[in-house]
């Protein structure tokens, strides 16, 4: 009589413990449903790479007081500075996969070092979501330089080889690289310094103590229009709208493509609705009337590609890149 | 050029336009004062707010935020021993010894008289010469640099405290520290032991909020906890006299003209400037044995001399588009968002707008004036909160502020670590400023050396071909032979009157 209780006591519990697991495996796959569903609950964090003043923060500060209508949620500037860039990008590479964190990417960290250098995260460790510009880099002289256009650059490299001072920027950076790619397809040597950064590096050749630099539109194209620097050549297929009478390098007889970009990145293991929920959220910020306009405030524009679509151009982009590195 | 400033005064004179200066300057008091936000922070957190506002209430508001931002980090470094930002650190040296005194009011009140003279005159030089000293600034490149750092470094001797060995000791650990992260030319990673953390460097702002204010936290936890950091019956309100000011004058003049020259370098900030202005006063001062003991002159020097840079450094931003310091990149940014593109055409094309700014620098120094008197009557008194309650309240300050910087938690692990350090230091009696200075200046001087041997083909004759870099070279060992030929003298001086001693004693 005890025995039978106590076997029917246990299975009911079985029974009971049963239907328990089953309702709370239910309620946790509702749950990962709903936390998909309801994307996003709280503020979303944009890691900016770079110090203040840079490209990247100008325009994620344009992009954040624009976004939240789009989003649903603010979008909140977090600058995390470091190893020029390499910080930001591992940061968000090692953080939880949940949508929350976005990184403010751009083509040195997410193509180029990954590539050619040892660095504490994978190109593939990071999804697309869309790209936000697009720049050309422009090849400039100083007005004391012994050569007016790009043609009579490379003569003078070709003559005096060596002698070419040019002003860079950082090992494998922007304008470090729009040399690299210059001298491998003219097969001339010129000297670069670096100067650690844009800024002194434009300093440099505007003091004529450089004879070149290389730098975007948004950086020299002042410079060209006042008459301190001359305009030899844009790294682009074709004319920079904002630079009209600038050749194109290929117009010029080298085929130097050097166009470099701002983007947006999560980590790749993202669920796919929560990426689809943000790839149509910045499509609709970057289209946005009010943020067009904010961006022609600072001297850029947009060149939005959706995630999807640019995976692709990212991949024909880092073999090119591959190449120069050869 | 009176025509565009008389403009500027009629498109300056409205409400909204002085009150966005004066929002700004004590929002940027306010955020100066708290230890680890930066005014390079603030400032670049407040600027896409600006984007929608008219170039005559949004610059205004942030350049009030910069000013109020780098005077107020004297604040904290007089009264609790933490510099506000890094161009206060070198006010922590005499001023919270005179604050510890009793002497707070008197210390604040220096400071801010000296950072509002600073101010003033650096930007009357602003509006008077800015092209010039624009175009001679912009002939300085690598090998100039590399003489200027080798120079800054020479001051190591001038804050060395009691032993000039403990001295260089500090400086070198600080060049080594400096070192760690990524070698700014071959991009390789140099001390790192695989820590992606360290690939970015070390952090100066943890750094000195460690060394200063956490070691200093520990060192006064070693006393009783209930007693204040200065003495309730020491307090003396009296402020600081015509007589004491008219004193302070050349060494204020001294640091506004080294002040306005280092704003104008690209590269160079207010972070240098308060050492440079610091050792400058002591090597010229009637009573530098004071220096460091409380000294008026010391404190005087430091805030004269880190807020004088403030207008120089928007010399070259506004002329070139080449920001001084890392504040002004963040202006550049705002002042283009605006359709004001920096350069020659500036000042043709907005001639109203820019001199309208300058009207609203002037002004802002007047209204920080107002505010800071009015303010200090309060501030002094946190002087004498006791340690039981400002202790704690100051380290959640350490580590908020710590991580503030770049919202990483490394950056509270430097912090600690620093904290650790100062403390060992300070027990063995060896000096902090140098390790601070080796830790700003070496890498800048590595930089500066390298990119020199690269524009010389790697020949060290480049230092002396230039004409520039070769006057400078002669100005730096002509005052170190004169530094070394002083101190012999003096050696031969006591010499001599110790040899006189036993002659007296045995007459």
């Amino acid at each position: 009589m005890l025995g039978k209780m106590t076997r029917r006591k246990s299975r009911s519990r079985r029974a009971l413990s049963a239907l328990v697991a089953a309702f709370a495996a239910i309620s946790i796959v509702c749950a990962a449903d709903q936390a998909v569903a309801e994307y996003p609950d709280k503020p979303v964090r944009l890691v900016i790479p770079y110090p203040p003043g840079g490209g990247a923060s100008l325009h994620a500060g344009v992009i954040a007081t624009v976004a939240e209508p789009y989003l649903g949620q603010p979008l909140i500037m977090t600058i995390r500075v470091g190893g020029g860039g390499i910080k930001a990008a591992e940061y968000v590479s090692k953080q939880k996969a949940d949508g929350y964190i976005v990184l403010m990417g751009d083509i040195t960290i997410n193509s180029l070092r990954p590539l050619v250098e040892k660095v504490p995260f994978k190109i593939s460790d990071f999804t697309p979501i869309g790209r936000i510009t697009l720049d050309p880099l422009v090849f400039v002289g100083a007005k004391n330089a012994p050569f007016n256009n790009a043609k009579e650059m490379v003569a003078y490299a070709k003559s005096n080889p060596g002698k070419l001072v040019y002003s860079s920027d950082n090992v494998n950076g922007w304008t470090y690289v729009a040399f690299k790619a210059l001298m491998k397809m003219t097969g001339t040597k010129m000297r670069g310094i670096e100067f650690g950064g844009g800024g002194p590096a434009v300093a440099n050749v505007l003091g004529g103590h450089t004879m070149a630099y290389a730098g975007a539109p948004a950086v020299v194209g002042p410079h060209i229009k006042s008459g301190a620097l001359k305009p030899l050549c844009t790294g682009s297929t074709k004319r920079a709208p904002t630079l009209p009478k600038v050749p194109t390098c290929k117009e010029e007889g080298f085929d130097v493509q050097w166009e470099v970009w701002l983007g947006l990145f999560v980590h790749k293991d993202t669920p796919a609705p929560i990426v689809a929920h943000l790839r149509k959220a910045f499509t609709g910020i970057l289209q946005d009337k009010g943020m067009k306009r904010l961006i022609k405030k600072i001297n850029s524009q947009i060149n939005h590609v959706e995630g999807g679509a640019w995976v692709k151009v990212l991949e024909e982009e880092r073999k090119r890149l591959k190449k120069i590195y050869e | 050029m009176v025509d565009n400033f008389l403009q500027g005064v009629a498109a300056m004179a409205n409400f909204w336009s002085i009150s966005a200066a004066l929002l700004g300057l004590v929002s940027g008091i306010v955020i100066g004062a708290l230890p680890g936000l930066t005014a390079t922070m603030t400032v670049a957190v407040l600027t896409p707010f600006t984007f929608f506002m008219a170039p005559l209430i949004g610059l205004p508001f942030l350049l009030g935020v910069y000013k109020g931002a780098i005077y107020a980090g004297s604040i904290p470094a007089i009264l609790i021993n933490t510099p506000g930002t890094a161009a206060a650190a070198a006010t922590t040296l005499d001023g919270h010894v005179l604050a510890r005194e009793g002497q707070a009011r008197k210390a604040l009140l220096v400071s801010l008289y000296s950072s509002v003279i600073g101010d003033m005159l650096a930007t009357i030089v602003l509006i008077a010469v800015t092209a010039p000293l624009a175009a001679i600034a912009i002939m300085f490149t690598s090998p100039e640099f590399t003489i200027l750092f080798l120079f800054a470094l020479t001051m190591i001797a001038g804050v060395s405290g009691n032993s000039l060995t403990k001295g260089l000791i500090a400086a070198a650990l600080g060049a080594w520290f400096g070192s760690i992260g990524l070698d700014p030319m071959s991009g390789m990673q140099r001390l790192t032991f695989g820590y992606a953390e360290l690939t970015g460097g070390i952090a100066l702002v943890p750094v000195l909020i460690g060394m200063f204010a956490l070691s200093e936290i520990l060192i006064q936890s070693e006393k009783s906890v209930v007693r204040s950091i200065a003495a309730a019956g020491v307090d003396d309100a009296s402020g600081v006299s015509k007589k004491e000011m008219k004193s302070l004058m050349p060494t204020i003049l001294r640091s506004t003209g080294l002040g306005i020259i280092l704003g104008a370098l690209p590269g160079l900030g207010a972070e240098i400037a308060c050492w440079l202005s610091y050792a400058a006063a002591r090597r010229h001062s009637k009573n530098p044995e004071k220096f460091g003991k409380g000294s008026l002159e010391g404190v005087a020097a430091a805030e004269s001399g880190n807020n004088a840079t403030v207008p120089a450094t928007l010399i070259p931003m506004l002329v070139f588009g080449i920001p001084g310091d890392t504040v002004t990149a963040v202006l550049l940014g705002a002042f283009m968002a605006q359709g004001l593109l920096a350069g020659p055409l500036l000042f043709q094309q907005h001639g109203d707008t820019i001199y309208g700014l300058f009207c609203v620098l002037l002004l802002t120094n007047v209204m920080l004036l107002v505010f800071g008197y009015w303010a200090i009557q309060y501030l002094r008194r946190i002087v004498f909160i006791p340690r039981s309650i400002l202790l704690p309240c100051v380290t959640v300050f350490c580590f908020a502020g710590s991580y503030a910087v770049s919202s990483d938690f490394f950056d509270v692990f430097v912090m600690v670590g620093g904290g650790a350090a100062g403390y060992l230091m300070r027990k063995a009696d060896m000096p902090i400023p140098p390790f601070v200075i080796g830790l700003l200046l070496a890498p800048r001087l590595e930089n500066a050396m390298r990119q020199s041997l690269l524009f010389g083909d790697g020949s060290l004759s480049i230092f002396v071909t230039r004409p520039i870099s070769a006057g400078l070279l002669a100005i730096f060992v002509a005052s170190l032979g004169f530094l070394v030929w002083r101190s012999f003298r003096a050696r031969q001086i006591k010499d001599a009157t110790v040899t006189e001693q036993p002659h007296d004693a045995a007459r």
